[in-house]
């Protein structure tokens, strides 16, 4: 529609060719990137060799499910269009402000110079002297730790004494106690009068190889054959280096960089780790799929925590007593029934929105703490074997567990199952007169009510039908991830959701794209905790500034050209809904 | 075991326990109005509350640091007041920007900083502290207890000067705070000329503009003062209620505060009267823990309650309106009294069922976990009778609550379910303290004048 605007084509033959091409042009990109991406993942799985790949069990699976990560990046550029870039930048945008958190947590990483345990000794072949009034004897170790954290009075220097005589040709050691510490030492020989008579700051390669079996690194101090003027005492005298602001800065940049490497590229190392992102995924785009639904009716329900928690709940109630019953019946049997137990929960604050009128963002919130406790009290009270340390039920048996379809990981069959719920959610969105009940009372209701939909019935049915999906994601939680239930299954998961539906606006065909793209940050971050020990939650703090960027629709005007207004003011909606079936709930766009 | 139960309920230490945990539901809640009667709901109250928690439990504990420790000591905890509020209306404005400004959702902008806040608070405290669980190491400080002059501490209350001593003496100054603010709150509400704007913008934001009222400002002013709120709330949960932050420690509360507005009729003093009610369920939750039930049961009450009261308000309004289009369409004939009697026995029938609901979810428990309700050979049986009876008298009150015209017709059934369901649980209650058969009759009684008292001799003289 652009085209016509800017009044470059005035014949309509020809304005339908570049449409032609155009719709083409956005297939081409998409599947390319698709396919791109999906050659990377593999390749940086298995480090570009092709024996490596072929070695590894399953490879033919871990193929497959990479297709299908290249399926949802083609889906997402075909269906977001421009849009696309939008989520895109909104991304950028906010792991760039991320950066800056981790960078400025990381300040003080240059803290570990001046901190940590340290060994102090004089080396000497001379004899050593009689002389107990001093701290130190020749070849004798002695310890100390400068600046200890949450102490009254850390140690910031010493200066540890020593006897020595005339023409006694002494070393003096200031280095790290182990490899671990990092701490970055001067030393200083000083004569009684306090004069300084030699300073080092660091030690060679060839010191700390050959010469000191102690030293443990070049940050060490090292005087070396040192002639003693006169006998006496003398002092050894040593602190931590004086840091620079240029250092504290580098030491902070290369700490964030590090943390921010293992984030992007973390999840994508090994075939484990691609599995972590994989699972998590799943539930993931489950509970995306979940808010996409029950938000494209303008409800703000936040239900699908308590949701999860029930389908988690009855799942594994029957996986647990039904050792006997073979998986191929039991586990269709056990994804019925955790969908159900999400649909009744569903159905509780549906039904209290839709003929009481009672706030469904409030009552879901309560619902879902309520639903949380009755977890944790049968958990407690009734599943927990009497003789288990902490609050779990027994591991299920394997008939009860969805089938691994990747070795060494918890890849399950419910990718398939995640294929046919976002099949599912597509047709009846889009191709169902419900869908369209949905779509219509999530662009006006009023208008919706005038045009002879049942809204209170579509209301409580699509609060409903969300549940059936975040039912869904608590069995896989159980049955697939966990293998048994425990306190806290869903840990939070469901507000992530929430993001993975903004991200995808709406668009149930995009949900997996956004669900894999936040599963990986979240993989990274556990691996960016692990490898360079910046928290978790940074990841979470970049999900809120993704949520205030994504809904502030100003900010696009602010950036973007002028002309675009009138679509954005077309859109007209608080909630981001795609503007193609905003602006015609009726029409086709796929 | 229950007798001790009901010496606690009826004891000053218990009524100072409700003050306590409902001084940080009313903070927020007094907050939420706010915002909500000038048209814009600030969700994002929790994130604030967790913010300003975390801000001022970590700079009393600097403080002491900075300044040394005599005047740290001294200081700390209002420097920890002023930045811990400050921070949580930075939160506000930058909520009310995004808003306002940016053309954000409210809702979602809400719900993004209530994620900052929990992240944010978890990663700064795992960077200072090394532990993201609490702050346990720091060595925080709380708000001033206020002691009432001439005031002893005593084990038992003999007169109603030691009850209001042990029930008020030894508050947090934060609570006093909470308290008075719901006064100053109704008087800048009802009595200056910027109440009264923020009231207009709103009920009617277009017809507030057109008389010059500037629609933007009164609601970034409204968000800013709601976001004070919760900071004065947070306050109090990490440097009054706790002597640290733990992460989350909210717990819900900034939610709770977005429904006691609309079940206090918003009004500041309605507000103050559903917090205290939640209050009263939380220390409730407390206190039964000494009962062999599971933990879980109570504590779930305060939130079921709260989707119950949803219910009930919705409820409520819809009769209230059906009572007013009738005012208005017959005029002069309308029997206000009669109406008015009707109104209040259909909420008794409310309350009623809300007490049938809650048998219900507490049979379901007792079905669900036998064994935190003392086997299965007990908890079944009870279980299930509970929930049969508690289902019955469900079904029994259910037409008077759909439909208030039936308590007209039949305001025989009306009286009859009343005097059964409220007899029952009188009956209950009374079983504590005397014969099963005493309580019966004296429930029965009781439940009789209830129902005569609140309207149904209205109802029966109409007749």
């Amino acid at each position: 529609m652009r085209f016509k605007r800017k009044g470059q084509a005035s014949e309509r033959e020809s304005a339908v060719n570049l449409l032609f091409v155009r719709k083409h042009l956005l297939m081409i990109v998409g599947g390319a990137a698709g396919i791109l991406v999906t050659l990377f993942v593999m390749n940086t799985l298995f480090d570009g060799s092709m024996e490596k790949m072929t070695g590894t069990t399953d490879w033919r699976n871990i193929l497959l499910v990479n297709a299908l990560v290249g399926a949802c990046i083609f889906l997402f550029v075909v269906e977001l269009k421009r849009q696309a870039i939008r989520v895109l930048l909104t991304v950028v945008v906010a792991l760039l402000l991320g950066f800056l958190v981790t960078f400025v947590f990381n300040l003080d990483s240059a803290e570990r110079f001046e901190q940590g345990e340290f060994r102090a000794q004089v080396v000497s072949d001379a004899e050593p002297t009689e002389n107990d009034e001093v701290d130190l004897e020749y070849n004798k170790r002695r310890g100390g730790e400068f600046n200890k954290p949450n102490v009254v009075a850390p140690v910031s220097e010493i200066a540890w004494t020593f006897a020595g005589r005339e023409g006694d040709i002494v070393s003096l050691l200031a280095y790290a106690k182990n490899r671990r510490s990092d701490v970055d030492l001067l030393v200083e020989l000083r004569d009684s009068s306090g004069a300084v008579l030699a300073t080092a700051t660091a030690a060679t390669e060839k010191q700390v190889d050959e010469t000191f079996d102690d030293l443990v690194s070049t940050k060490d101090a090292v005087i070396e054959d040192f002639a003693l003027p006169a006998a006496g005492i003398y002092t050894l005298y040593s602190r931590p280096e004086d840091i620079a602001t240029g250092v504290v800065l580098s030491e902070a940049l290369s700490q964030s960089q590090l943390a921010f490497e293992a984030l992007l590229l973390g999840p994508i190392e090994r075939v484990n780790r691609w599995g972590v992102w994989i699972q998590d995924a799943i539930t993931l785009i489950l509970l995306g799929m979940s808010f996409a639904i029950v938000f494209r009716a303008q409800q703000f329900s936040l239900g699908a925590e308590g949701q999860l928690y029930f389908g988690a709940l009855v799942s594994g109630i029957i996986a647990l007593n039904s050792p006997n019953i073979p998986g191929i019946i039991l586990i269709p049997f056990i994804i019925l029934a955790s969908g159900t137990a999400g649909f009744i929960y569903g159905l509780i604050p549906g039904a209290l929105k839709a003929y009481l009128g009672a706030n469904e963002l409030v009552s879901t919130l309560m619902l879902n703490v309520v639903a949380t406790r009755f977890f944790e009290m049968v958990l407690n009270f009734q599943l927990k074997p009497p003789d288990a340390g902490y609050v779990a039920s027994a591991k299920f048996t394997d008939n009860a567990v969805l089938p691994v379809i990747v070795d060494k990981t918890q890849v399950t069959v419910a990718v398939f199952l995640l294929v046919a719920v976002v099949l599912v959610s597509w047709l009846l969105i889009r191709r169902t007169p419900l869908g369209y009940e949905i779509r219509i009372i999530g662009s006006n209701l009023r208008f919706a009510d005038y045009g002879g939909v049942n809204s209170k019935r579509t209301i409580m049915l699509v609060m409903a039908i969300g549940g059936i999906v975040a039912g869904l994601a608590g069995m896989h939680l159980a049955n697939g991830i966990h293998r048994q239930l425990i306190l806290n299954i869903s840990f939070a998961l469901a507000f992530e959701g929430v993001v993975v539906a903004l991200l995808a606006r709406l668009n149930v065909l995009v949900v997996p794209f956004t669900g894999l793209l936040y599963a990986y940050l979240r993989a990274g971050a556990q691996f960016m905790e692990r490898d360079a020990n910046v928290s978790f939650e940074v990841v979470r703090m970049i999900q809120a500034i993704i949520i205030l960027l994504i809904t502030a629709e100003a900010l696009v005007t602010f950036f973007q050209a002028r002309q675009k207004r009138a679509d954005i003011d077309e859109e007209g909606h608080s909630l981001i809904v795609d503007p193609d079936a905003a602006a015609a709930p009726g029409g086709d766009n796929v | 075991m229950f007798e001790n139960v009901i010496d606690g309920i009826f004891s000053a230490l218990f009524v100072a326990a409700i003050l306590r945990v409902t001084t940080p539901i009313l903070l927020p809640s007094l907050g939420a109005l706010i915002s909500e009667k000038a048209g814009v709901l600030n969700i994002g109250l929790e994130g604030m509350m967790l913010s300003s928690a975390f801000t001022g439990v970590v700079v009393s504990a600097y403080a002491q640091d900075w300044f040394g420790f005599e005047t740290g000591v001294a200081i700390g905890p209002w420097l920890g007041l002023a930045l811990g509020v400050s921070v949580s209306v930075l939160l506000s404005f930058v909520l009310a920007l995004f808003h306002l400004d940016l053309r954000g959702d409210l809702f979602l902008s809400g719900i993004a900083l209530n994620i900052l806040g929990s992240s944010a608070t978890v990663a700064i405290m795992f960077e200072l502290t090394g532990d993201r669980g609490n702050t346990s190491t720091l060595a925080s400080l709380q708000m001033p207890f206020i002691q009432i002059p001439g005031c002893v501490k005593t084990e038992t209350t003999t007169n109603i000067f030691e009850f209001l001593c042990g029930a008020f003496s030894n508050q947090n100054l934060m609570t006093w705070i909470a308290f008075i603010a719901v006064f100053i709150v109704a008087f800048v509400l009802y009595r200056t000329p910027f109440g009264m704007h923020l009231r207009a913008v709103g009920e009617n934001p277009e017809a507030a503009a057109s008389v010059g009222i500037n629609v933007k400002r009164i609601r970034y002013y409204a968000l800013m003062i709601s976001g004070f709120f919760a900071g004065l709330g947070g306050i109090h949960i990490g440097m009054g209620y706790l002597q640290l932050f733990q992460r989350d420690m909210t717990n819900g509360r900034g939610f709770i505060a977005l429904v006691t507005p609309s079940l206090g009729g918003g009004t500041p003093v309605g507000t103050m009267i559903a917090s205290s009610t939640f209050g009263f369920f939380d220390a409730l939750g407390l206190r039964i823990g000494s009962l062999e039930i599971p933990a879980q049961l109570p504590q779930s009450i305060p939130y079921f309650a709260t989707v119950l009261a949803l219910v009930i308000y919705a409820l409520q309004r819809r009769i209230s309106q059906r009572v007013t289009e009738m005012r208005t369409a017959s005029g002069a004939a309308f029997d206000a009294a009669f109406w008015g009697s009707i109104q209040r026995i259909s909420i008794l029938h409310m309350l009623l069922m809300m007490i049938a609901v809650i048998g219900v979810v507490t049979s379901g428990s007792m079905l669900a976990a036998p064994n935190g309700f003392g086997g299965a050979e007990t908890a079944v049986p009870a279980g299930l009778l509970i929930g049969v009876a508690s289902i019955a008298l469900f079904v029994i009150g259910l037409p008077f609550v759909r439909d208030i015209f039936s308590i007209q017709r039949k305001w025989a059934a009306s009286a009859l379910v009343t005097i059964v369901s409220l007899g029952i649980y009188l009956t209950l209650f009374l079983a504590l303290f005397f014969e099963p058969l005493l309580a019966l009759i004296i429930g029965l009684v009781l439940s009789a004048l209830v129902w005569f008292m609140i309207g149904g001799r209205v109802l029966m003289r109409a007749e």
